[in-house]
């Protein structure tokens, strides 16, 4: 049972009597039922950004798998690429550098003499053209 | 179990979490009428404009840039609406539901008593700038604090103190004198 409804107001105090202009003064369960009402009234919005929220995150998967593919294909087609050229290197012998070999290469039998003394060797440009493996 | 921030319950929400809408609708459904009853001064039309401002909230809760602040938020949004609401009442000229029409029954005196206040202090508070009825119905009939009206409104502690001296002086004014003729 209520208190008789009474105003009363102290000057630093609550002014008492307003709390019969709160709808649910008299009407026990207003709160709960506008909040009902209300949550009736956003449940569509409510359900969009439901949808919109599980789509960007497959709009994200995707975008990422989307960026994610070539990049995977070529870096595959990279790898394998340097991984063939690796294999092929390593099955060429590597040409061994003996000393007996470096000592036993004969030395040009021309001497530079004798180059001089050629007739293809007559000016300097057919000199340096016969150096440098050409024909004068 | 620790109770979520207005942060974390917008964070929630803006996903389409409906738990998470309807707690912030609980915390804050009562201020969001008092500040459109300060505004309208009609039951009818502040409990419209609290409603509406729900669903505009919701729709525009992206633009909450910052959802700590989203009380003082949506209360600009119910200051905003009621307003509105206002100035298309007066365009078609607006009638007011009786309270008595409202409210369930009970009992004929005590009825015609609420009815009575309620008027009286409609008509009160309608002596009051818009700011000193907002603050004086989160103050004294929501129960919010000094600091929590200031935090809200965007405004300083100070001026919400001050608003509130005024509002229940120039109340206790008007009352008293209703008090004396009845």
């Amino acid at each position: 049972m209520r208190e008789p409804v009474e105003l009363s107001m102290q000057d630093d105090n609550r002014v008492n009597g307003l709390e019969v202009l709160d709808p649910g003064y008299d009407r026990p369960g207003y709160w709960r039922s506008r909040r009902a009402a209300i949550m009736e009234r956003v449940a569509f919005e409510l359900a969009r950004r439901r949808t919109a929220a599980r789509e960007s995150v497959a709009a994200v998967l995707s975008g990422w798998s989307r960026s994610l593919i070539p990049v995977g294909v070529a870096a595959a087609a990279i790898a394998a690429v340097l991984v063939t050229a690796e294999a092929r290197r390593d099955a060429q012998p590597e040409p061994q550098l003996v000393l007996q070999d470096i000592l036993g290469v004969e030395a040009d039998e021309r001497s530079f003499e004798a180059l001089l003394n050629s007739d293809r060797t007559a000016s300097a440009g057919a000199f340096m053209t016969l150096v440098e493996g050409g024909n004068p | 179990m620790r109770e979520r921030t207005d942060a974390e319950l917008v964070l929630l929400a803006r996903t389409g979490d409906g738990d998470s809408f309807g707690e912030l609708v609980r915390r804050y459904q009562r201020a969001a009428y008092a500040v459109a009853l300060s505004v309208t001064g009609k039951h009818q039309d502040a409990e419209d404009a609290a409603q509406e401002s729900f669903l505009v909230a919701l729709q525009r809760l992206d633009d909450c840039r910052n959802p700590a602040r989203f009380a003082g938020w949506l209360l600009a949004i119910v200051r905003n609406r009621s307003r509105n609401l206002i100035r298309r009442e007066s365009l078609r000229g607006g009638e007011q539901i009786p309270v008595s029409a409202r409210t369930a029954d009970p009992g004929p005196d005590r009825m015609a008593d609420i009815s009575a206040l309620r008027s009286r202090l409609k008509e009160a508070l309608k002596t009051l700038p818009e700011i000193q009825r907002e603050i004086v119905l989160l103050h004294d009939l929501e129960g919010w604090k000094h600091d929590e009206i200031a935090a809200r409104l965007g405004i300083p502690s100070g001026t919400v103190r001050s608003h509130l001296h005024f509002a229940r002086k120039a109340l206790r004014a008007e009352l008293s004198e209703w008090r004396g003729h009845a």
